[in-house]
């Protein structure tokens, strides 16, 4: 685990002691060498826990989010490099300090297995996140968006971090290896929906479930691209990998307490939906996509069902990949027209019909087409959730249906339609945007070969 | 020139979502001193607006975008709906129609569901 903690950690001193010319060219390089140093605490195998003491510790739900945050990083770096590229060469550092710094709580999130640590670098990752956000976004929103996304998150982890401290005094220990092991407790019908409640309240949050999703598309759209990017693709998976743990952990408290959160995720995923055919501005359109396919895993993860895990981790992996490109697809746009207006930035098909192709990936892969993983995961999880109970089949069925409505709307918008008549200069792509999407969609074309690395058995 | 006798008997009516057009109103052949000087000034303004725009579209040293004050006021309204919200009495039954009313509803569904699979009394 340290192998790539470390690393992680000194990412920051050689960024700001290299030369000011290399100033993302080696971020870039030495996280990409981290990727590699993080598949060895890959764990595609039946064991619990690869661990090696009592803190850190890898296992089937936290291998393939590990990977994606690994993976995200260098793609950050680059995806910033035009944007940020008149700051002056300390402010460049500080960014990509901040990243670093998100990139080293994340990796601690995921390979926690002590629950105080776990809720304290949960914590942890909202403050470089905040960073990111509110200096160096476009729009006099960022503020705005900056508070939402921070108080949001932080009022609904009191009660966590409440609950975390009353099940480590009910059961004398805080390690989730242990925890799992030690017999239920029997309380009383309150206690025990304030239990879980409380447990489940801030990750609901975080993925974000239908009614207090009112931060995503705030903080999605005032980000920079590479807070876009690590907040669609990783910051989100947070909550769903604290809900797998949770529901692991209390399995046997039974309850019905998580019914009304799943009639909420599932009529959300339907009405996000709805809501993006009707968003004018693009990252806003992608933002409130994260919602609904977010809101179709809480679901499936509630139902405690045997297929919810490897549905959730396939999704997870596959949302993170696609969302993310989708930013980036989106932050090309608004580089070249600064304009985010879905009627401002159509016909682009004619002036990059490059992009064109990538776009129409992204698409495809948004809309969940067979045979990507994105497809895997969402049959997945429709299918524990139609185990469960099957009458959910109408409301997942319409809003897989809606999502390809919208993601061909948002592909049609963007690509075709007259090009408006006040854009003179579109610069061309460039080697570095199409290895960026490259990069991107190579590992989700990967996976459909093999998406048994991420089934949890 | 129309002959506003000459419309008068043909009852051009506007239909269903388009409006009348204006040389079809016989009212717009009746119109005083006033209301055309009005018109003229509106006219005007707007020539003006498009004459701006049109030099700012074609002048060869512009690099960036034109700064559309309407589409800033547009975009905003658009992204900031929840600030302004109010709640009236549509307000409150749409919410309730789309919002409260089908997680009731669905609630309900699952957790008669549960209890008749499991025989349960729902805690």
């Amino acid at each position: 685990m340290l192998k790539i903690i470390v690393p992680t950690m000194m990412l920051i001193p050689s960024t700001c002691l290299t030369a000011t010319k290399n100033t993302w060219l080696s971020p870039t390089a030495y996280s990409a060498v981290i990727i590699i140093l993080g598949m060895l605490v890959l764990n595609p195998g039946d064991t619990l826990m690869n661990t090696t003491g009592l803190l850190l510790g890898s296992d089937q739900i936290s291998t393939p989010l590990l990977m994606l945050s690994c993976w995200l990083l260098p793609l950050m770096f680059m995806a910033s490099q035009s944007s940020m590229s008149h700051n002056p060469a300390q402010q460049k550092r500080l960014f990509i300090t901040a990243l670093a710094l998100l990139q080293l709580a994340l990796m601690l999130v995921f390979m926690a297995l002590d629950l105080m640590l776990f809720y304290t670098t949960f914590e942890a990752t909202l403050i470089p996140t905040l960073m990111v956000i509110a200096r160096w976004g476009s729009q006099t929103e960022r503020l705005g968006a900056g508070l939402y996304f921070l108080l949001y998150t932080i009022t609904s982890s009191m009660p966590l971090l409440i609950a975390l401290l009353w099940v480590y005094n009910m059961k004398g220990t805080a390690s989730i290896t242990l925890l799992q092991l030690l017999p239920p407790m029997t309380l009383t019908f309150w206690t025990n929906t304030l239990l879980w409640t409380s447990l489940m309240l801030a990750f609901l949050v975080k993925i974000p479930i239908y009614g207090l999703h009112l931060w995503l598309p705030k903080a999605h759209v005032e980000a920079p691209i590479a807070g876009s990017m690590v907040l669609a693709a990783i910051l989100l998976k947070l909550g769903g990998y604290g809900l797998l743990r949770i529901t692991n952990l209390l399995t046997e408290q039974t309850t019905s307490s998580y019914i009304l959160p799943l009639a909420v995720a599932l009529w959300g995923a339907l009405m996000t939906g709805m809501v993006c055919l009707r968003q004018t501005d693009l990252k806003s359109l992608i933002a409130y996509s994260s919602v609904s396919h977010m809101g179709l895993m809480t679901s499936s993860i509630l139902t405690h069902n045997q297929l919810a895990p490897s549905g959730s981790m396939i999704m997870m992996v596959a949302h993170g990949l696609t969302s993310s490109m989708l930013f980036c697809l989106a932050n090309i746009n608004y580089e070249r027209t600064h304009s985010r207006t879905l009627l401002l930035t159509q016909g682009v098909q004619l002036t990059a019909p490059a992009m064109t192709s990538w776009w129409l990936l992204a698409c495809l892969t948004n809309m969940a087409l067979p045979p990507t993983i994105n497809f895997i995961g969402e049959l997945t999880l429709m299918v524990s959730l139609f185990d469960w109970a099957d009458i959910t089949i109408f409301l997942t069925g319409l809003s897989a249906f809606i999502t390809s409505f919208y993601t061909l709307h948002m592909f049609s918008s963007t690509q075709q339609g007259t090009l408006p008549t006040h854009i003179i200069t579109m610069s061309p792509t460039q080697t570095r945007e199409h290895l960026l999407m490259t990069l991107h969609s190579a590992p989700s074309i990967a996976l459909i070969f093999m998406p048994q690395l991420m089934y949890c058995q | 020139m129309a002959d506003s006798s000459r419309l008068k008997g043909v009852g051009y009516k506007p239909l269903v979502g388009v409006s009348l057009p204006r040389t079809l109103d016989p009212a717009e052949y009746q119109q005083s001193e006033q209301t055309r000087q009005q018109q003229a000034e509106r006219l005007a303004i707007r020539a003006r607006l498009k004459l701006q725009y049109q030099l700012k579209l074609n002048d060869p040293h512009r690099q960036g975008l034109i700064e559309d004050p309407a589409m800033l006021r547009w975009t905003y309204a658009r992204t900031n709906v929840y600030p302004h919200f109010r709640p009236t009495l549509k307000t409150s039954i749409m919410g309730l129609l789309w919002g409260v009313g089908p997680i009731v509803f669905w609630t309900y569904v699952f957790l008669a569901r549960r209890v008749r699979e499991n025989d349960w009394i729902f805690w």
